[in-house]
């Protein structure tokens, strides 16, 4: 399951370098970046950059919807797979966490986690994004996204061997996550992560399901990426589907405890 | 609402990398700015499909207008391939547009205090050519819509007509510096200073021309 994950992580990471070479030498068949992309003649775009360009223009045109449809049945069926399975981000954490195991540098993990409250703040944070983009005019949450800043940044980086000052944001998330709170982005900050758990559902599409027998290990707890509690949160907004849970549990071997379930 | 101008006057005025100020386009098929700016959701994609590395990422010092894309003529002129405009996400880039000759991505406007060919007819008019200045032709022949986009008025003046699709070619092979002689005034700016004419403007009050 977690090989699976990486490989294709490895794989979303190697689409983003190799769609600017494959653009430099005149295949246009795959283009774009994260904030949208084509594939042949199929569109799929962020659903935050959509959303912002017909909140701030009040025009819709139909490809904006027809490129946001992929991703929002993505969600609504496998949950925040996006996160898990492709964010180059998510995967730079996961990376700087194993280098921190290494160091023996021990990570801030507060104990005492409330969904809820997570759930709150990162709302609150799109919500406050979205009141300070109508007073601009102008879609910039892309800037907070670590995701578009990434691949927009290595498009730079390809075709005009230049980097612009963005990066500069995600080196101060990554500072902030590396010091201060862990997996502040993912958790907190990602108005991308945010507004596809919108449509996640509570009971319909992919989750982590327990069923008793459990003996209390609390390695799940211990291991979740977003610091949540798998048996009560499988179905939270917050579960972005990436099975560390489910592969770290040991009474998996024994009985079927925690499992991924169609809803 | 007078408060939140304010803050969007203030976050919109550090711009400070002068140069580019003059000759920056956007895109072919671009709307209106003011849309642009709200429609343009920073993909990227029309500078990773630009064949000839013209379309340029605006960095995050221009304050607002970062990320977005621009052209800057006076590095290197639009080539009219129309790649770009099939593949904007938002609809800031005019996806109906394919042909080339119906972009109108801005128009020139000729400096003729310092075009070369206008100079040396003004000197010869008077009857003083001296050999400084000769004959140019460089915006004429670089042009990619020849006699129907630009023309030259009795044999030398370079004349642009309403056909000019705004590329820049001609900005980009103008040989005089520091300033060229011939310029691109884009379509849709928000107003004219942010099109960088400020200066060029002024010396048309004064009577410069």
């Amino acid at each position: 399951m977690q090989k699976i994950r990486k490989i294709s992580q490895l794989f979303f990471l190697l689409l983003i370098v190799a769609i600017p070479i494959l653009n430099l030498m005149e295949i246009y068949f795959i283009n774009g970046s994260f904030i949208s992309l084509t594939v042949g003649n199929l569109a799929i775009s962020d659903p935050l950059a959509v959303f912002q360009a017909i909140f701030l223009s009040h025009k819709i045109v139909p490809l904006m919807l027809v490129s946001i449809l992929a991703p929002i049945f993505i969600v609504i069926l496998f949950g925040r797979v996006w996160c898990s399975y492709a964010c180059p981000y998510f995967l730079m954490t996961e990376f700087i966490d194993k280098v921190k195991i290494k160091l023996k540098i021990k990570s801030v993990r507060n104990k005492n986690i409330n969904t809820n409250k997570q759930n709150i703040i990162r709302y609150g944070l799109l919500l406050i994004g979205f009141i300070v983009i109508s007073i601009l005019g102008v879609p910039l949450l892309y800037l907070i996204s670590p995701p578009s800043v990434i691949s927009t940044q290595v498009i730079m980086i390809i075709k005009h061997f230049a980097i612009t000052l963005e990066v500069l944001i995600i080196l101060l998330i990554l500072i902030i996550e590396i010091f201060f709170i862990y997996r502040f982005a993912c958790r907190y900050l990602c108005p991308t992560g945010t507004l596809l758990s919108l449509f996640q559902f509570k009971n319909f599409g992919l989750k982590v399901e327990h069923i008793g027998n459990c003996s209390e290990c609390k390695a799940c707890i211990k291991v979740c990426p977003l610091m949540l509690d798998p048996k009560i949160d499988g179905d939270s907004k917050q579960c972005n589907n990436c099975g560390i849970c489910v592969d770290s549990c040991k009474d998996n071997l024994k009985q079927k405890t925690l499992f991924f379930k169609m809803k | 609402m007078s408060l939140i101008n304010k803050i969007k006057l203030f976050l919109n005025s550090f711009d400070d990398n002068e140069y580019y100020r003059i000759n920056r386009m956007r895109p072919p098929g671009a709307v209106d700015e003011k849309l642009f700016m709200k429609l343009c959701v920073r993909c990227s994609k029309c500078i990773e499909i630009c064949p000839y590395r013209v379309i340029k990422r605006s960095d995050l010092t221009k304050n607002l207008e970062a990320g977005t894309p621009y052209i800057y003529a006076e590095e290197k002129g639009c080539q009219l391939c129309m790649n770009c405009t099939s593949v904007c996400p938002t609809g800031a880039l005019d996806n109906k547009l394919t042909y080339f000759r119906d972009t109108r991505i801005g128009v020139a406007i000729v400096d003729d205090t310092i075009c070369l060919n206008h100079l040396l007819y003004n000197q010869e008019e008077a009857g003083i050519a001296d050999g400084t200045v000769a004959v140019c032709n460089q915006c004429f022949n670089s042009c990619p819509l020849k006699f129907d986009a630009i023309y030259l008025e009795d044999m030398i003046l370079p004349t642009i007509t309403d056909k000019c699709t705004g590329c820049g070619i001609c900005t980009e092979s103008c040989p005089t510096s520091p300033q060229k002689a011939i310029n691109i005034l884009p379509n849709g700016m928000a107003d004219i200073n942010s099109a960088g004419y400020k200066q060029y403007l002024k010396r048309i009050e004064k009577g410069g021309r």
